[in-house]
C-alpha cells in the first residue's frame, strides 16, 4: 500500500482535523464577533433630518423625557412627538432657524411628516412594552443609555435576548424610585435614602422569564 | 366506578356514536384512516422544488446572503410622526368605537377595535339593551371584507364617446357595455335630473330611519322604490299583520320559554338575528349550579320540525323530519291539537278542517323520527305528545313558544301565532312590537311598473345574480334608459350598468339602523372610505339633490328622533345605541276570523315528495348568506356547522333517498361502494358498507356530480349524503357561484338559476340525474377524530338527580384528572370529600397551601406553577353551545389565522385554532347530534412539550402552554404527540400567498383550488407572482419594501392598481405575530389579551402597591380582576358558553364552574390535566314522546363498546325483574 500512499499521508488525518478546528474556530469567532447585536447594533448613529440635541433640551432646558415621549406610560410604544409638540416652543424660539425647516413644513402640511430615522428596533416577533417598565421602576437609561448627553442619538445597548434576560433574571439593581425614572443621571448607590431598599419586595416585582413575556 | 375492560370492537349493538357514515360502518378503510392519525396527504411534499434544485438555489442564496451582509446594509426604517396629535390618541394603544352592522331588517350592535386608525376586530356591544356582547360569524368576518382587494375600487362608467354635445354609450361587438374608470364627478353627474317618476330604485331591505326619510323625500318627487331580498324574512311580520292587525312585527323572547316548538324555523342558525335567539335559548337552557339545582326543573325543551338538518334541529331534544313543503300539515295538526286541548268555543269545525288538512302524517312519513330498534315512527303521536307537553306547561303557568321559519308560507306562521295565542305566550315570549312597513314595492312590482326607457338605480344586492330566474333581469336592463349601479363588487349587476358607484363598507361611513327590538343604533365609521366609496344614503341624497354628507344626514335623522343637542348625540355615539328607543310592545288579540279566512284562502294541500319526484329546499347559507359574503375567505373556510363542508355548496340528500329512491344501482355509484353486498359489514346498516365517496387512502372526498332539474331550470352540483335530512328532499344552499372575486369566485354553484318566483323556498317535482363527473369536496368531517372515547359526555335532565356524578363514570377517569389546582376544604367533588387525602399529587404547587404532600419540593414532576401568579383556565358548557361558529371566526380574526384554500383543507391542513366537532349518534336516519368546540387544552402535563427538540413549546408559570414561533423549526413532533390534535402547521407561507394566480396567470376565483403559488418562497424562482425574482434579490434591491411578492407590479389585468398586499396587511392584529412557513401554531388563550390586562393592572396599581404591608395583599392587588380578560372566543359567544379566568381564585367564575358536577376533562385518563374542561351536555327529552331515549345515544354507544353502565340502567332492569319474580 505504501506505493499508493506515501509516508507523509500518515500525518494527513491529524492535519485535516487540526485544519478543520482552526477554520471552524475562526468562523465561529468571526460570527460571534461580527454577527451578534453587539457588533451590528451598538453604535448605530444615523443622521437625522433635524439635528435635534437631547443634550441641550434635557441639560440646558431641563425638560423631562415625557414632555415629548408622552405616550410612554400608557402604551407599549414610546412615541416620537408630533411636529405640533416641537412648535409649542419653536414657534417663538428659533422660529426661523433653517435647521427646523422640516418641522415647520410638517406643522403646516400634515402630508409632510418629519422623516426621523429609527434607531432602536426590535424584531417583529418580540413584543416589548414601555409602559410596564417605566411604571414599575425601570428607567429609560437602562436600555437607551445616557440619551441626555447625546447630541445625535446612538444605539447604546445591544438589545439581544440576553440583554433582556439579564435584567429579568435579576431586576433589583435596575430598579429605582418611580420619581427618578426619567432622571438619567440618577445613581441609586449614591442615594442614601433608597440604596438599601428592596423594590422587588416592596412592589412585588415578578419578572417573567417565559417565552410569553415577549413572544406572542 | 367503571366496570369497563378494554374497549373492544366486538358485540356492538344498538345505537352508536359516529361522526359520519364511514365511521358508523366502521369499515376497514375507515379503521385504517383513523389509525393513521393524520390524513396521509397532510405531510406530503408537493413542492415542485426538487432536492437537486434546492441545493442549486441554496448555494446561490448563500452567495447572495454573503453579499448582503458584507455590504452591511441596514434596512433604514423611518418614523413618521403626526403633524398634529389627534386628541385622546396614544400611539400603540387600541381604540374602541361603538357602531353596528346593518343586516336586512335589523342590525348587530358592535364595538370595533381600531389600531392606528385601522379597524381590526369586531366585537359585540355588551351594553346594548338587547345584547350580551355576542355576535354571529358574519359580523366577526365583516372586517375582512373591508380589506377585500376585489371590492369595487373605482368609480366607473360605461365606455362612451362624445358626439357633438351628446355622450353616446359605446357597445362592444356583442352588444355589451364595458366599464371604464372615470372620476367621481363624471359618474355622479349621471344622477342629475333623475329625481322624477321615470326613475325606479331597487334596494335591499334596511332598518335605517335615515334611509326611510330620504326615500320619503324622493317619493314626493315621484321616484319609485322597490325592495328585494333573495332571502326574505318579512313573512314573520306579514303573518303577524294578518293575525294581530297591521303595524306590528313579532319579536321572540326565548329565554322565558320553557318549551319551544320550531316549525322549520332555524332560529339558532339562519333566521334573522340568530345570535340574539341563541342568547335567549342558552339562557333558558343553562343550568347555573348543578350542585344545587335539578336540571329537570330548569331547562327549556326544544321540539323541531324540519326538512333540512339545521343547527336548530341538531340542538333539539326531539326532532321530526318532514319535507319542508309538508311542514304545513304538521302545523295544521299541531294547531288542531292545541285547539282541542285548550278548548276554544266554536272551534270544532276548524279542528275538523285542520285535521283533514293534516291527513295521515304517520302513513306519509313513516320514518320521521328516531325510534328504538326497527320500530316504525308514529308521526301523529309525536305531534300530539309535543302539543300536549306545550299545553301542560301552559296550564302550569309556564310560557312556551311556537315559531315558524321564513321558508314556510304565512299560513304556517298564522298557525304558530294561533298556538301562541292559545298557550298564552303573546306578550311574554312573543312580543308584538310596533313597526312601520317600508311601503316599497317588490321586485315583481318593478318589472310590472317599469316602462321602456325608464331609468334604473340599483343600490346594493345583486339582482342580476339572485333575482328569481323567471323574472328575466337581463331583459329589464335592456329596456332601461340609464342603469346606475351602486354595489360593493363589480358583480353581474354592475356588468350591464352605465355607471358604477363603489359602495362604502359599514365601517367606512355614517349610517343608522334599528336592532331587532327597535333600538336605534349608529353606524359609525372607523376609517375614511378606503377607495372613496359612497353609502346608499349618499347616493339617495345625491339623487334628490339634498345634503349629501352622510354625517349630516344621520345627525339630522337622529335629531328628529331624539331632539337636538350635542350631549345626546355624543352619548348616542359613545354608547352605540339610543337608550329607551326600543319599539313599543303592543297588546293585541289574535283575530281568529281573519286568520281563518287567510288560511282557507292560502293553504294548499301538499303531496309528500316521492321517488323521482323530489322536493328541493333552498336555504340561506350559514356562511355566504344570500351571496353577500361571497369573497370572504374566513367565512368560506369556516366549515358549515352541520355538514362540516368548506368552500362549496352541495346537493344534500338523506340516506334513504340516496339508497332507495335512486335505485340500488344508482346508489352503488353514488355511494361509491366496493362491496355492495357488504357481507363484511354490519347488517344493521341495511347492507350499507359505508363508503360514501370516501377515499380513506387520502382522506379526501370525490363526490359524484348530479344535475338537479326543476321544471325547465337546472343546476349541477356534487351530491352529499347528510343523515337526518327528510327523505326525498334535496337541500341546496344559496349564495355560492356568484363569480365575484379571486377568493370565492369559483366556490360552489349558483342555485339561483333554478329558483323562480313561485319556488323561492321549496320546489317540487325535481329530478336528479348523474352527470358522470366527480367533484372534490373539502370536508373537515373526518379529520382530527378521537375515536371510541367518551369525548362528549351527555345526560338526560330527568336522569340527573341520582346520577350527579355521571361524568366520572366514563373512561378511566379518577378524581385528579379534573380537580387539580384545588385548594381549601372544597377541594374535589362534594361526594369525594372524604377521600381527598388519597388524591394523587398535582405536578403543580398550589397557591398558599403548604400542607401534606402538595407543594413540597420532593414531589416528582415539573414544578412550574407559581403560587403567586394567576392560573388561567377555561370551561366550555356543552349544554349551551349550539355550534354556531362565531368563536371560530372571532379566533381567526383576533389571531391572524390565515386561510389556506380548498385544496389545503381537503388534504387536512386547515388552520383554524378552534375546531367544532360534530358527532352523530344513534339512528342513521334520525341521528342525535352533539357539538364540541376543541382548541388547545393547555394541558398541565402537556405531551407536546416533552417532545419538542428546540423548546419552542413550553409551559409558563401561569399554566399556559406557549408557542414561541420564532423558535419553532417545524419538526411537527408536538402535533404528532398531541392527543387532541389541535396543533396547526404552516405548510406554506399562507399569509403571503398571492390571490388569484394560477400557473403565474391571474385567474379570478381559481385561487384556492390551486396549489402552485403556495410555493412562493425565496427558493421558488420564476414565479410570476413575484415577478420572476427571488425574494432575496428583491429584498437586496430595496429592503424597505420587504420581500412582499407581487408588490413590484401592483397591477391587475387591464392596468388597474391592485392593492392586494397593502390591504391584506391592514387586516392583521398587530399584537399577534404573523406566522411564516414551517411554524406550528395553536390556541394561546389569547395570550396577547392576558399580557395587556396584566400590564394595565400593573400600571394601575403602580403607586398603591408599595404602601401595602402584607405580601399577600400586594399579590392580590396585582392580580387581574376576574372578567377583565376575555378571549376572543368567549367574547364572541352569543350563548355565554365559554368562561375564562383564574382557576386558583375561589371568587372567579371558572373556579366555580370547575367545581360543577358536570365538569370533565377530555381524555382525562391520559393525565394530561387540561386547563380547558367541559361541562357535560344535558338533554331535556320528554318521556312521553315516541322518539324518547332513556339515555343519550352517545352514552348507549359508550356503554356497549366499553361494557360500561354509566347510568346503572342494567342494574335497574335487573332489579325490576327480581321485583316481578
Amino acid at each position: 500500500m505504501s506505493d499508493v500512499f506515501p509516508r507523509w499521508t500518515n500525518r494527513l488525518p491529524g492535519q485535516i482535523i487540526f485544519g478543520i478546528l482552526l477554520i471552524g474556530g475562526a468562523v465561529t469567532a468571526g460570527l460571534t464577533y461580527y454577527f451578534t447585536p453587539k457588533y451590528t447594533r451598538v453604535g448605530y448613529q444615523p443622521t437625522q433630518p433635524v439635528p435635534f440635541s437631547h443634550s441641550i433640551h434635557v441639560n440646558q432646558l431641563g425638560m423631562d423625557c415625557r414632555y415629548c415621549h408622552d405616550g410612554v406610560e400608557e402604551s407599549w410604544y414610546s412615541n416620537v412627538p408630533a411636529a405640533e409638540t416641537c412648535m409649542n416652543c419653536h414657534s417663538a424660539v428659533r422660529a426661523s432657524d433653517p435647521r427646523l425647516e422640516p418641522v415647520r413644513a410638517s406643522y403646516k402640511d400634515e402630508n409632510k411628516p418629519v422623516e426621523w430615522v429609527q434607531i432602536h428596533k426590535l424584531p417583529d416577533y418580540a413584543f416589548f412594552n414601555h409602559s410596564v417598565h417605566v411604571n414599575r421602576g425601570v428607567s429609560c437609561v437602562e436600555c437607551h443609555g445616557r440619551v441626555d448627553q447625546m447630541d445625535e442619538v446612538r444605539h447604546e445597548k445591544h438589545f439581544s435576548m440576553t440583554f433582556c434576560l439579564d435584567c429579568h433574571r435579576d431586576p433589583e439593581k435596575r430598579l429605582r424610585p418611580l420619581d427618578k425614572i426619567t432622571d438619567l443621571a440618577y445613581d441609586r448607590s449614591l442615594d442614601p435614602e433608597n440604596k438599601d431598599r428592596n423594590f422587588v419586595k416592596e412592589w412585588h416585582i415578578k419578572t417573567s422569564e417565559n417565552c410569553s413575556a415577549c413572544h406572542r | 366506578m367503571n366496570d369497563s375492560t378494554t374497549p373492544s370492537n366486538r358485540n356492538m349493538t344498538g345505537p352508536r356514536h359516529w361522526r359520519s357514515l364511514e365511521h358508523k360502518a366502521d369499515s376497514p378503510e375507515f379503521r385504517a384512516f383513523v389509525e393513521k392519525e393524520f390524513p396521509s396527504g397532510v405531510d406530503l411534499i408537493d413542492d415542485p422544488v426538487s432536492r437537486r434544485n434546492f441545493m442549486k438555489i441554496m448555494s446561490a442564496s448563500f452567495a447572495l446572503a454573503g453579499l448582503g451582509v458584507s455590504g452591511c446594509r441596514r434596512p433604514e426604517h423611518k418614523i413618521l410622526p403626526f403633524s398634529k396629535m389627534p386628541e385622546n390618541y396614544v400611539h400603540g394603544t387600541p381604540q374602541f368605537f361603538a357602531t353596528a352592522m346593518p343586516t336586512r331588517g335589523t342590525a348587530v350592535p358592535l364595538v370595533v377595535k381600531s389600531y392606528d386608525g385601522r379597524p381590526i376586530k369586531v366585537e359585540g356591544n355588551a351594553e346594548h339593551p338587547d345584547s350580551n356582547g355576542g355576535t354571529d360569524q358574519c359580523a366577526q368576518a365583516s372586517v375582512l371584507s373591508l380589506y377585500d382587494p376585489d371590492r369595487g375600487l373605482n368609480f366607473k362608467r360605461a365606455e362612451y364617446s362624445v358626439r357633438g354635445n351628446v355622450e353616446v354609450t359605446e357597445f362592444t361587438e356583442d352588444g355589451k357595455k364595458t366599464l371604464k374608470v372615470e372620476p367621481k364627478s363624471g359618474v355622479l353627474k349621471l344622477l342629475d335630473g333623475l329625481a322624477n317618476g321615470k326613475t325606479h330604485v331597487l334596494m335591499e331591505q334596511s332598518s335605517s330611519p335615515s334611509r326611510a326619510r330620504l326615500v320619503d323625500g324622493l317619493k314626493a318627487n315621484g321616484v319609485n322604490f322597490y325592495e328585494y331580498e333573495p332571502v326574505d324574512f318579512s313573512v314573520h311580520a306579514e303573518a303577524a299583520g294578518i293575525a294581530f292587525g297591521p303595524g306590528i312585527e313579532p319579536y321572540y323572547k326565548l329565554d322565558e320559554a320553557k318549551a319551544i316548538l320550531s316549525l322549520d324555523c332555524d332560529f339558532l342558525g339562519t333566521e334573522e338575528s340568530a345570535f340574539q335567539h341563541i342568547r335567549g335559548f342558552a339562557e333558558g337552557r343553562r343550568v347555573k349550579d348543578d350542585t344545587k339545582e335539578n336540571p329537570a326543573d330548569l331547562m327549556n325543551r326544544l321540539y323541531s320540525v324540519e326538512g333540512l338538518l339545521t343547527l336548530t334541529g341538531t340542538n333539539a331534544d326531539h326532532r321530526l323530519r318532514i319535507p319542508t313543503g309538508s311542514v304545513i300539515r304538521v302545523a295544521a295538526l299541531a294547531l288542531a291539537e292545541a285547539l282541542d286541548r285548550i278548548g276554544l268555543d266554536g272551534a270544532e269545525d276548524g279542528i275538523r278542517q285542520l285535521k283533514a288538512f293534516a291527513g295521515d302524517l304517520s302513513k306519509d312519513f313513516s320514518n320521521s323520527h328516531a325510534t328504538e330498534g326497527q320500530a316504525k315512527a308514529n308521526t301523529s303521536k309525536w305531534v300530539r305528545q309535543c302539543v300536549a307537553d306545550l299545553v301542560r306547561f301552559a296550564k302550569r303557568g309556564d310560557k312556551t313558544l311556537v315559531m315558524a321559519g321564513y321558508r314556510q308560507p304565512k299560513e304556517v306562521h298564522l298557525a304558530a301565532m294561533a298556538m301562541n295565542a292559545l298557550l298564552g305566550n303573546v306578550g311574554s315570549t312573543l312580543l308584538l312590537r310596533s313597526a312601520k312597513p317600508s311601503g316599497n314595492g317588490s321586485i315583481a312590482d318593478l318589472i310590472d311598473q317599469f316602462k321602456d326607457g325608464d331609468n334604473l338605480v340599483v343600490l346594493g344586492g345583486d339582482p342580476a345574480y339572485n333575482a328569481p330566474a323567471d323574472l328575466d333581469w337581463a331583459k329589464l336592463v335592456d329596456r332601461a334608459g340609464k342603469v346606475i349601479r351602486h354595489g360593493y363588487y363589480i358583480d353581474q349587476t354592475a356588468q350591464g350598468a352605465d355607471a358604477y358607484i363603489p359602495a362604502a363598507h359599514y365601517l367606512e361611513s355614517w349610517g343608522d339602523a334599528r336592532t331587532s327590538d327597535g333600538t336605534l343604533v349608529p353606524v359609525q365609521p372607523l376609517i375614511a372610505p378606503l377607495f372613496g366609496g359612497m353609502t346608499e344614503l349618499e347616493v339617495l341624497a345625491r339623487l334628490g339633490g339634498t345634503e349629501s354628507d352622510p354625517y349630516k344626514i344621520v345627525r339630522k335623522t337622529f335629531e328628529g328622533i331624539a331632539g337636538e343637542g350635542d350631549t345626546q348625540w355624543e352619548k348616542f355615539l359613545h354608547d352605540g345605541f339610543l337608550a329607551n328607543s326600543a319599539s313599543g310592545v303592543e297588546s293585541r288579540e289574535y283575530d281568529w276570523d281573519a286568520a281563518q279566512a287567510a288560511w282557507l284562502d292560502g293553504a294548499e294541500p301538499v303531496k309528500p315528495p316521492g321517488k323521482g319526484d323530489y322536493e328541493v329546499t333552498f336555504y340561506r347559507d350559514h356562511s355566504m348568506d344570500d351571496g353577500r359574503w361571497c369573497n370572504n375567505g374566513w367565512l368560506l373556510e369556516t366549515p358549515n356547522p352541520v355538514t362540516r363542508i368548506t368552500w362549496d355548496n352541495v346537493l344534500l340528500v338523506s340516506l334513504k333517498t340516496a339508497i332507495e329512491q335512486l335505485g340500488q344501482a344508482e346508489a352503488k355509484r353514488l355511494l361509491d361502494f366496493e362491496k355492495v353486498d357488504g357481507s363484511d359489514y354490519d347488517k344493521k346498516l341495511g347492507g350499507l358498507p359505508g363508503r360514501f365517496g370516501f377515499h380513506s387512502e387520502s382522506g379526501r372526498f370525490f363526490q359524484k356530480k348530479y344535475k338537479l332539474t326543476i321544471g325547465d331550470k337546472s343546476v349541477e352540483g356534487a351530491i352529499w349524503l347528510l343523515p337526518g335530512m327528510a327523505d326525498n328532499t334535496v337541500g341546496v344552499a344559496l349564495g355560492y357561484g356568484r363569480g365575484v372575486g379571486r377568493v370565492g369566485g369559483a366556490a360552489g354553484f349558483d342555485a339561483y338559476q333554478a329558483r323562480t318566483t313561485g319556488t323561492q323556498h321549496v320546489a317540487t317535482g325535481a329530478k336528479l340525474k348523474a352527470t358522470g363527473e366527480t367533484y372534490e369536496i373539502a370536508c373537515t368531517q373526518e379529520q382530527g377524530i378521537m375515536d371510541g372515547r367518551p369525548v362528549v359526555r351527555e345526560c338526560n335532565a330527568d336522569d340527573y338527580a341520582g346520577h350527579e356524578d355521571f361524568v366520572k363514570h366514563f373512561d378511566l377517569d379518577s378524581v385528579h384528572h379534573t380537580t387539580h389546582l384545588v385548594k381549601g376544604d372544597d377541594r374535589g367533588y362534594p361526594w369525594e370529600k372524604d377521600i381527598q387525602d388519597e388524591m394523587p399529587a398535582s405536578p403543580y404547587m398550589r397557591k398558599g397551601d403548604d400542607k401534606g404532600s402538595f407543594g413540597v419540593d420532593t414531589m416528582s414532576g415539573p414544578k412550574l406553577m407559581d403560587v403567586q401568579l394567576q392560573q388561567w383556565g377555561m370551561v366550555i358548557d356543552l349544554t349551551t353551545c349550539v355550534g354556531c361558529n362565531a368563536c371560530v371566526v372571532a379566533c381567526q380574526s383576533e389571531n391572524n389565522i390565515p386561510i389556506v384554500g380548498k385544496h389545503q383543507v381537503a388534504i387536512g391542513r386547515e388552520m383554524s385554532w378552534i375546531n367544532i366537532h360534530r358527532y352523530f349518534s344513534g339512528d342513521e336516519h334520525n341521528p342525535q347530534v352533539t357539538y364540541q368546540g376543541v382548541a388547545c387544552q393547555h394541558c398541565e402535563d402537556a405531551p407536546c412539550e416533552s417532545v419538542c427538540p428546540v423548546n419552542a413549546t413550553v409551559h409558563d408559570e401561569e399554566g399556559l402552554n406557549l408557542m414561541a414561533y420564532n423558535r419553532c423549526v417545524g419538526t411537527r413532533y408536538c402535533s404528532n404527540n398531541c392527543p387532541y390534535k389541535v396543533r396547526r402547521f404552516n405548510y406554506y407561507d399562507y399569509n403571503r400567498r398571492p390571490m388569484g394566480v394560477e400557473d403565474g396567470e391571474r385567474a379570478p376565483g381559481r385561487f384556492f383550488n390551486d396549489d402552485n403559488d403556495l410555493n412562493n418562497s425565496p427558493l421558488h424562482p420564476g414565479n410570476k407572482s413575484s415577478n420572476g425574482e427571488w425574494e432575496l434579490i428583491r429584498w437586496y434591491k430595496d429592503p424597505s419594501r420587504g420581500s412582499v411578492p407581487g408588490l413590484d407590479d401592483g397591477k391587475k389585468d387591464g392596468g388597474e392598481f391592485d392593492p392586494e398586499w397593502d390591504l391584506i396587511k391592514l387586516s392583521k392584529n398587530p399584537d399577534v405575530s404573523v406566522r411564516m412557513r414551517g411554524v406550528m401554531e395553536k390556541c394561546t388563550y389569547c395570550v396577547q389579551r392576558i399580557q395587556r390586562a396584566k400590564i394595565e393592572q400593573k400600571a394601575k396599581v403602580r403607586d398603591t402597591v408599595e404602601a401595602l404591608d402584607n405580601p399577600d395583599d400586594k399579590i392580590a392587588a396585582l392580580d387581574v380582576p376576574d372578567g377583565t380578560i376575555i378571549p376572543a372566543c368567549q367574547q364572541a359567544c352569543p350563548a355565554d358558553g365559554v368562561s375564562f379566568g383564574d382557576v386558583s381564585d375561589p371568587n372567579s367564575e371558572v373556579y366555580w364552574l370547575k367545581r360543577q358536577n358536570r365538569n370533565y376533562s377530555v381524555l382525562g385518563y391520559l393525565d394530561t390535566r387540561p386547563r380547558t374542561t367541559f361541562l357535560a351536555k344535558l338533554r331535556n327529552p320528554n318521556a312521553a314522546m315516541p322518539d324518547h331515549f332513556d339515555i343519550p345515544n352517545t352514552v348507549t354507544e359508550y356503554n356497549e363498546k366499553n361494557h360500561a353502565d354509566v347510568f346503572g340502567t342494567k342494574e335497574a332492569k335487573a332489579d325490576g325483574k327480581e321485583a316481578k319474580q
